[in-house]
């Protein structure tokens, strides 16, 4: 592979990420694992910030609280291994502007996303040129945007968002080994809080929208040791990855509350197994795409308060 | 032109009345300078446009160890700067590096010939120590520093193409300054290990009825056996400038700063069943980096009343000597400590400093950079080493508490 010589790079051998002696010994002890605290329908509560970045049209800044595990491992650190992690990122969207001149015509808003990892983000380093599960976060963000503002109120203009995540989420418990239920679900909970911060952030640049989009994910998990009555799948919202044995299947929504609409759906996974109460007779992704609108609804509540915050502070200006 | 828009609707106040905003983008240099030489009957100082005394740095804060994933991390704001740097340490094993055991040959030779020489100054052998450092931290890329501007921090940096110019200078700055401070040892960097003694049991099994002082000159090679370096840390240093507005690369720089001190790097040790270093995760176990001081960067821009005064002088002499004349003395300029966005955009001439203090109260100059024009003279400079100076001061106080 030709180095990129654009970038300073590191020795031409290649390094090796730090192995733990603690990971060589088979069988972690299932105490150590993250656990969940919360109940299935309790949220983490959300830090929104607008405006702190005086350089863009507008700018917001994202995180999640930490779960109960890492908020522990915080406080009296034992381990180098964090439990777990909570997504931190920082979204910024510059214009209406001008299209270049070799742009095609456009009679609306041509939206630009970019979604992009510190390289320390991950508990695996990334590279610094997007990947294409980067890319796809583009791609899923842009349609999630694209429902909610009024694009043919800019002719001929562009408007970029460019979201920096400083930490991401786990996809699975660091200890535990890769099995058939994985999948990317970290990304998904990225994607909520991309989306819900890119709304934040377009509402303090004062684009006009619909509505404020709300991002929010709802998974189908198995703990086969949680003590449970059953072992049958349950319905949880707002998941963090590290702290279940096995999602079976996720679900993030864009979601606009005033108007009841759902501007992007994404559902990765088994949804049929789900035990839901007596008397649900809701199938299993019915039951999934509503629980992650719920959880969308909630961080809608978080989303309001931060603009209002940002609108409250721009009228204070004038 | 005001009085006939006065004239023509008298209910509306005469029209001079530009907000200071938009004067400040229609005319970015008048605006700056009105702000620098207030008319003398109105008694006003002499500040800047943002309110700051032209020697006066922007409200910095830090924060330090806030990210999870990596070994050691920072926010820097100053101002509405904003940069987050974060460390990761991965392992470089010497097995990957193809020059290894030739270079390791040249190298064991002159450490044996300094074992001989025995009983010398210590001085004398800080400075090999740190020759050696420079070799293996320079020579392995054992510092990765990279900086990226694609985060959507200021408009014109196209989010997801290459580093633009200012990044890659940036990030060569910060490399090469890293390696001029030597801020990082290398000792701390290397996972030795000793070889068992497992010499002199093999030849007394075997060879029983060989002769006595064979086998104990064969066990004296064995315990001579030296310890070896088996891999090196190698820390990637990652910038991302959140918000940019102006004076990256002193953000930039105390935001690596504020990240090697709080970087903590795990136990390793080589696994000799395993043929591989393997780390402890207790926290116990770790240490954290010794660095080499605490240099600090600022910097400054020079901003001139008249910019083109000093090159009509050397193009055309007589208008110089008029100037002279009429203004008695050399074109007004001012040297705006950690200047802003607004302000970079005006300023033609830079100066870069770099200051550590020693123990005793002494500054020392680490680096010292001007570039852009000729109207900061030795004593100019000496006086931004001082403010230097008093900003170190300032910036300790800040490390020390995040």
């Amino acid at each position: 592979m030709m180095a990129d010589r654009r970038r300073i790079n590191g020795p031409p051998g290649g390094t090796r990420p730090a192995v733990f002696a603690s990971n060589l010994q088979s069988g972690t002890s299932a105490t150590d694992r993250a656990q969940r605290q919360r109940q299935p329908s309790e949220l983490r509560k959300i830090f929104l910030k607008t405006g702190l970045i005086p350089t863009a049209s507008g700018s917001s800044y994202l995180e999640f609280e930490p779960s109960a595990s890492l908020a522990a491992a915080r406080a009296n650190p034992k381990s180098l291994i964090p439990p777990s992690s909570a997504l931190k990122l920082a979204c910024t969207v510059h214009g209406p502007k001008p299209l270049p001149r070799s742009a095609a015509f456009s009679p609306n808003l041509v939206l630009t996303t970019h979604v992009k990892y510190a390289p320390f983000a991950a508990r695996q380093r990334k590279g610094h040129i997007r990947d294409s599960s980067e890319r796809d976060l583009g791609v899923h963000l842009e349609s999630a945007l694209r429902g909610a503002i009024i694009a043919e109120r800019w002719p001929k203009s562009g408007l970029d968002i460019t979201i920096t995540i400083l930490e991401a989420e786990d996809d699975r418990w660091w200890g535990s080994a890769p099995d058939s239920h994985d999948a990317s679900w970290g990304m998904m909970n990225v994607l909520a809080g991309c989306i819900t911060a890119a709304s934040a952030a377009i509402a303090d640049a004062h684009i006009d929208c619909l509505d404020l989009v709300a991002g929010g994910v709802a998974a189908i998990v198995s703990d086969e040791n949680t003590g449970a009555s059953t072992g049958a799948p349950k319905l949880m919202l707002d998941t963090d990855p590290a702290e279940h044995r096995s999602i079976l299947s996720a679900c993030v929504v864009a979601y606009m509350p005033a108007r009841d609409e759902i501007t992007e759906l994404w559902l990765k996974g088994d949804s049929s197994k789900a035990s839901l109460e007596d008397g649900d007779d809701r199938t299993g992704h019915e039951a999934l795409i509503d629980g992650a609108v719920d959880a969308a609804r909630g961080a809608h509540t978080v989303l309001a308060e931060a603009v209002r915050e940002s609108l409250l502070k721009t009228v204070g200006q004038i | 032109m005001a009085a006939p828009a006065a004239t023509a609707a008298p209910s509306v106040p005469p029209s001079l009345s530009l907000p200071p905003s938009q004067f400040a983008r229609l005319q970015p240099h008048a605006y700056l300078l009105a702000h620098l030489s207030p008319p003398s009957a109105s008694n006003q100082p002499s500040i800047r446009a943002n309110g700051r005394a032209p020697s006066q740095f922007r409200v910095t804060s830090a924060n330090a160890g806030s990210l999870t994933h990596t070994n050691g991390s920072a926010v820097v704001r100053i101002g509405d700067t904003a940069a987050v740097c974060g460390v990761r340490a991965e392992l470089l094993h010497t097995e990957d590096i193809a020059s290894w055991s030739v270079s390791q040959a040249s190298g064991s030779n002159k450490r044996r010939r300094l074992a001989d020489l025995g009983g010398k100054l210590s001085e004398e052998e800080d400075d090999e120590d740190t020759e050696e450092d420079r070799t293996h931290i320079e020579d392995l890329n054992l510092l990765v520093p990279n900086l990226s501007l694609s985060t959507g921090c200021a408009p014109g940096f196209i989010p997801g193409a290459a580093p633009s110019a200012l990044a890659q200078s940036l990030s060569h700055q910060i490399l090469s300054l890293l390696h001029s401070t030597r801020l990082v040892r290398a000792d701390d960097l290397r996972v030795w290990y000793q070889p068992p003694n497992l010499g002199p049991e093999e030849p007394e099994r075997h060879n029983e009825d060989e002769p006595m002082d064979v086998d104990a000159e064969q066990s004296a090679t064995a315990e001579e056996k030296p310890r070896e370096i088996k891999a090196f840390w190698v820390l990637y240093i990652d910038i991302m400038i959140i918000s940019l507005a102006g004076n990256p690369f002193d953000a930039a720089w105390a935001a690596v700063l504020a990240a090697l001190r709080d970087t903590k790097l795990p136990k390793a040790w080589w696994d000799v069943d395993n043929e591989t270093i393997v780390c402890s995760d207790s926290v116990a176990d770790a240490r954290k980096l010794s660095l080499r001081g605490l240099p600090v960067s600022s910097s400054f821009g020079v901003f001139e009343a008249d910019a083109a005064a000093g090159w009509r002088a050397h193009v055309i002499p007589d208008v110089a000597e008029q100037e002279q004349k009429g203004k008695k003395g050399f074109p007004e300029r001012w040297i705006l400590a950690d200047p802003d966005g607004y302000e970079e955009g005006l300023i033609q001439e830079r100066a870069s400093i770099v200051v550590d203090k020693e123990k005793d109260g002494k500054t020392t100059i680490v680096r010292m950079e001007k570039n852009g024009g000729w109207t900061v003279d030795t004593e100019d400079l000496r006086q931004l080493v001082e403010i230097s100076g008093r900003r170190w001061d300032e910036m300790k106080r800040i490390l020390d508490q995040c």
